[in-house]
């Protein structure tokens, strides 16, 4: 096709079709919602990072051998699994944008994957220091469905009485060597002690592990009481609150 | 007329903050390129001259929608020719084909330069090799024939290849080197070397 007569009809049709260049604004708005969504993104996978080291600093590590048979044992039953698919999807998320910028695709993959990860990382150390991994999983016991089941794993892990594991919130004390305590199940059971058996002395409406023997159906004579950090917003459940009638 | 003398002076990039304003302008980027699109399409699609040019009329329609997401952080060139490289790709989806041999005029100074860099200039008389380069750049797969091109035919850097097809300068410098390695075992395969 002749040079002139291709240009007549590229100028025609653009003034046949009403075509005009589409506004800045749309180019800037599309921009911007490619880096505002990947920095909420990355705010949203640094947070659960945060929850994961708040979670994995209270993995028993000190006392794995009265608990697990096997340091893989260990990592299997206690790795938080939720929160870990939680960042690994945000993750993709930001590092999904940061390809998708304009001048994203100069960078390998290799680059933006250790951007993605190394941020993710340095931020929910911080938000971690500021108490942010504790106060979401307050938050997710207290308020999410199937927080025990899924979210948290140690609550499962330390609902198992049979195993010698038992959960729960201390209501009354009995005596000196006896309390009673509701499991998450709002199972009431007697506790008896032997021994020593404080790691940090309780106190009413404590939530605790225990370490010890199930003795009977509602009886566990515990050897081991340790202080329950996350899993703590779960006994503040409403429905966990009979304690309070005590 | 006059009009037409000041564009034609005017860099690719300062064109396209007059086409902003006036549209006639836009005839001067359509002049500048119409050639050298046509021949970098009918290169990496092999593609009949007609389609090449319904092909060409649409890149430029969407140049035009789209100049204002052109920023000068990139050459106008190579974002022309990113638009042209999506177009063809899309066209080979709408077709689900890829053509056979690909329309490949070669200079002989590219064949010097590309027989060079794979070390098969002594190993080949010039005039047959502007042939079989021709034809073993149509068998090689389509992401290694698009970057021979970009590099020996259309003359491109490896910062510019990058910014058309979109990708880094590593996997551009690691693909060039896939690339020439496919087309030498092509080479020698067709020659029984």
């Amino acid at each position: 096709m002749e040079k002139e007569k291709f240009n007549k009809e590229i100028l025609e049709k653009i003034q046949e079709l009403k075509i005009k260049p589409r506004a800045r604004w749309h180019f800037l708005l599309k921009n911007y919602a490619i880096w505002i969504s990947g920095i909420l993104a990355l705010l949203v996978g640094a947070a659960s990072f945060s929850v994961i080291i708040y979670l994995s600093s209270y993995n028993d590590f000190a006392i794995r051998q009265d608990i697990h048979k096997s340091l893989g044992e260990m990592l299997l039953l206690t790795l938080p699994y939720f929160w870990l698919i939680f960042l690994g999807f945000f993750m993709f998320i930001v590092y999904y944008n940061l390809k998708h910028t304009k001048t994203g695709y100069r960078y390998s993959v290799g680059l933006i994957v250790f951007i993605t990860v190394g941020a993710s990382i340095f931020l929910g150390g911080i938000f971690f220091a500021a108490g942010l991994g504790q106060e979401l999983d307050e938050v997710f016991g207290k308020n999410m469905p199937l927080y025990s089941e899924m979210v948290n794993p140690h609550m499962d892990f330390w609902s198992n009485p049979e195993d010698g594991r038992l959960i729960g919130i201390l209501v009354a004390q009995n005596n000196e060597d006896s309390f009673i305590l509701f499991d998450k199940n709002r199972q009431e059971w007697t506790i008896l002690i032997r021994g020593n058996s404080f790691i940090s002395v309780p106190t009413a409406n404590q939530p605790l592990r225990l370490i010890g023997e199930k003795k009977s159906d509602n009886t566990f004579e515990v050897f081991k009481i340790l202080p329950m950090t996350p899993g703590h917003g779960f006994f503040k459940k409403a429905n966990n609150g009979q304690h309070r009638r005590y | 007329m006059i009009e037409n003398i000041e564009f034609e002076q005017k860099t690719d990039e300062e064109l396209v903050e007059i086409i902003l304003e006036n549209q006639s302008a836009f005839s001067q980027l359509v002049n500048r390129y119409r050639e050298k699109l046509l021949r970098y399409i009918r290169r990496i699609s092999g593609v009949s001259l007609e389609e090449s040019e319904d092909m060409l009329q649409n890149i430029f329609i969407k140049a035009y929608l789209n100049l204002n997401d052109f920023d000068n952080g990139l050459k106008f060139s190579s974002w022309i020719y990113r638009i042209a490289h999506n177009e063809v790709i899309d066209n080979y989806r709408k077709r689900q084909a890829r053509p056979q041999l690909l329309d490949i005029d070669i200079k002989d100074s590219q064949i010097k330069e590309l027989a060079g860099s794979t070390d098969l200039l002594e190993e080949l008389a010039r005039q047959e090799l502007k042939q079989e380069i021709r034809i073993a750049i149509s068998k090689i797969n389509y992401k290694y024939q698009e970057i021979i091109i970009l590099k020996y035919i259309e003359e491109k850097d490896y910062q510019e290849i990058s910014d058309i097809i979109k990708k880094p300068l590593g996997t551009v410098a690691s693909r060039m080197n896939k690339a020439k390695a496919e087309l030498k075992k092509v080479l020698r395969t067709s020659r029984k070397i």
